[in-house]
């Protein structure tokens, strides 16, 4: 064992520390994006005359860069409007504000995916339009959206990266930090790049494999 | 003998296409009354206006003596009774779609129950109660637990009858029930609906089923181009029909 | 609001942002054209009939679509060149525009595979079967009946990762590629004010590739990369 091997194993626990913070700033994110995204959705379908801010808000979130706009709601937001105060909460706000956009065209899709039918045989018995909506319609379009759901959270996964950048102490930041203390990025990097290609890869087909399990259930 | 069902002048266009032309037909309570006509003759629309699922341009719709209270735009068009209202009105009125729509992500008695226990409020141990009778009484008991897409399509069919029995409905309303069915599958959905007939179940079927019309109805609307064209008891109607129409529809569909 | 918007900064610096869009630009194109051109190789190995190879193609293209594009560029700028050197005992450093060619054009094509894959494999076995009765050879086959239709279906799928690539492109700034972002940070920092430039980027990158992706959906839908 050389050096380089011992010390990796020596700065495991903060490894560990990092793959904490990139769990939670994933799964921060992407539920606050599923929640913001449905909202979005609503206002999209439902909003009247404020429909066009939903759509301003989608195409925002779908057509700016990640990392433009992490840098944007890092370092500009606290003069915009007073917030975020620290850069966790900017990093998974960026995320977040980026996959709301995409989450809201994705349950839309679900939703008007679900036939009329489905609705008018609940109307039909004298079930009121938010019940229908709640009880038929939703379950349905959750099902059917579950995949682009598992294709957006590897993409959450894979932008989570990038917060290091503004020094959100993540596994990425964690293996720059020990690259630049040994002066020596090969092994370190390598590996944490191993690890997250075997991460995603891990949750991409595990989620489409439970995905693809949900839905055969009900046939 | 007082209507069940009383409709007046019902008048429904699509933009500027007239598709109801000023219908109006009284269904007496135990009745079946049986609606003919080619495709396009309006027979859904009319069907769909007495759900609600439509709204009728102009026009009554009364039931059990009480006209349905349409709002008014202010164009004067009509609009949709308060949704209370519209909701009462359909948990007494049944419907069998064409396509069936049973919901796929519930099993057959979750169909069935979903409305007992959402809309009726029973509790779920009277909502299965109930949704097993109704299972029963249609022959499909022993397929409770399964979801609808491992059912055939009369068999989806059937369910869905039963899901709109549990209601316990005044009337029921069959828009073309067995038409997208293979030929074959028609039958077992026919013989449930003669049985529904013979029990005294008020019902008005949209249907090309001529043998089941003559057989079971009470009355027969042929419907042309939204008016109604031929009207009378399947007797006469298919034995001596007065409008020319009607005589050639009959000819080529009863063979 | 505790700054205004001040549009003078854009105007005075305008210079170094205008460069910094060129740099863009350029590791743009120079990472579109790797990835093509490797997408292109890896759908054929994918498509090929040897199984081993297929198979071999399916994990390279897997492997691309699973690696973050910020690890890629890390990697490719920080590894890569010790790998290089201890290959071919000669050491060397990329410049960081080769680094960044060569991640996202490696991490692209990936994407653009798929896309070529899904292009082709569209184009319905009866048109093949029918130029195979017809005593057509297979690469005539391919070349005169599938490639046409294939490339009718792909373009605005190969469009709109295009635009996925352009907006990974705004990345390469953390390998101190001096592209537009990194010059918008340099001037922050030397103006003591982020709120503008920030802003301005996010507003301006948002409304360039709001055009372009309305543009592709125009032209035909296509399921985006999200990047």
């Amino acid at each position: 064992m050389d050096f380089l091997t011992r010390a990796i194993i020596a700065n495991i626990p903060n490894l560990l520390a990092g793959i904490r913070v990139t769990t939670e700033i994933c799964l921060i994110s992407f539920a606050v994006a599923a929640a913001a995204g449905f909202v979005v959705c609503l206002l999209r379908l439902y909003g009247g005359p404020l429909r066009w801010l939903a759509r301003l808000w989608i195409d925002f979130g779908r057509n700016t860069p990640i990392f433009v706009q992490l840098m944007w709601v890092s370092y500009a937001w606290i003069d915009l409007i007073g917030w975020p105060k620290d850069f966790f909460t900017a990093a998974w706000i960026a995320l977040a504000l980026q996959s709301s956009g995409y989450l809201a065209e994705t349950f839309r899709a679900g939703i008007e995916g679900v036939d009329r039918g489905q609705v008018e045989a609940a109307r039909s018995l004298g079930m009121g339009g938010v019940t229908a909506f709640r009880r038929i319609v939703l379950p349905q379009a959750l099902l059917a959206m579950a995949p682009s759901f598992v294709n957006q959270f590897v993409v959450v996964v894979k932008c989570s990266t990038l917060v290091s950048v503004v020094t959100v102490p993540d596994l990425m930041y964690q293996a720059l930090r020990l690259a630049s203390i040994w002066n020596d990025p090969v092994e370190i990097l390598s590996l944490v790049a191993l690890l997250y290609i075997v991460f995603i890869l891990a949750i991409a087909s595990g989620l489409k494999r439970a995905c693809d399990r949900l839905r055969a259930s009900f046939a | 003998m007082d209507a069940l069902l009383r409709v007046v002048d019902l008048q429904k266009s699509f933009g500027d296409t007239p598709v109801l032309k000023g219908i109006s037909f009284d269904l007496p309570k135990g009745t079946v009354l049986s609606i003919i006509g080619a495709s396009g003759s309006g027979k859904s629309t009319l069907l769909r206006c007495v759900n609600l699922l439509e709204i009728p341009s102009a026009g009554e719709i009364h039931f059990r003596g009480a006209p349905v209270e349409f709002r008014k735009s202010h164009d004067g068009s009509l609009r949709l009774p308060a949704a209370a209202a519209a909701n009462t009105l359909r948990r007494r009125i049944g419907m069998v779609f064409q396509q069936f729509n049973l919901w796929p992500h519930m099993t057959v008695e979750g169909n069935v129950m979903e409305a007992p226990r959402r809309v009726a409020g029973l509790t779920k141990a009277e909502a299965r109660d109930k949704a097993r009778a109704y299972l029963d009484k249609v022959g499909l008991l022993l397929f409770a637990g399964r979801y609808p897409a491992r059912l055939s399509g009369g068999q989806q069919q059937r369910v869905a009858i039963a899901r709109a029995l549990a209601m316990e409905p005044d009337i029921l309303l069959f828009d073309e029930a067995t038409s997208s069915l293979d030929p074959e599958l028609t039958g077992e959905v026919l013989k449930v609906m003669r049985t529904l007939a013979a029990e005294g179940t008020t019902m008005i079927v949209v249907t090309h089923e001529m043998a089941f019309a003559r057989d079971v109805s009470d009355r027969i609307l042929f419907l042309h181009d939204g008016a109604i064209e031929e009207d009378g008891p399947p007797a006469r109607v298919f034995a001596q029909p007065q409008s020319e129409r009607c005589r050639r529809f009959l000819t080529e569909f009863v063979r | 609001m505790s700054e205004t918007f001040d549009l003078s900064l854009f105007w005075e610096y305008r210079l170094v942002l205008w460069r910094g869009l060129e740099v863009n630009a350029l590791v743009f194109v120079l990472s579109l054209v790797l990835g093509l051109v490797l997408g292109l190789v890896a759908c054929l190995v994918r498509l090929a009939p040897w199984k081993g190879l297929a198979r071999a193609g399916g994990a390279y293209v897997e492997l691309c679509r699973a690696t973050p594009e910020y690890v890629a560029l890390i990697w490719f700028h920080n590894v890569a060149p010790f790998l290089v050197g201890w290959a071919t005992g000669i050491r060397i450093n990329f410049n960081p525009i080769v680094s960044a060619t060569l991640a996202l054009g490696i991490v692209a094509s990936g994407y653009f595979a798929e896309s070529f894959r899904a292009g082709i494999q569209a184009v319905p076995r009866g048109h093949v079967e029918a130029a195979r009765a017809l005593g057509m050879g297979s690469m005539l086959t391919f070349v005169r009946i599938v490639l046409p239709q294939a490339f009718r279906t792909m373009t605005p799928e190969l469009m709109s990762q295009s635009i996925g690539l352009l907006k990974t492109s705004t990345l390469v700034s953390v390998i101190a590629v001096p592209d537009i972002m990194y010059q918008v940070q340099m001037v922050s920092q030397q103006e003591m004010k982020a709120m503008p430039l920030y802003t301005g980027a996010a507003i301006s990158f948002f409304v360039l590739i709001f055009v372009l992706t309305s543009l592709v959906e125009r032209a035909g839908l296509g399921t985006r990369r999200e990047a």
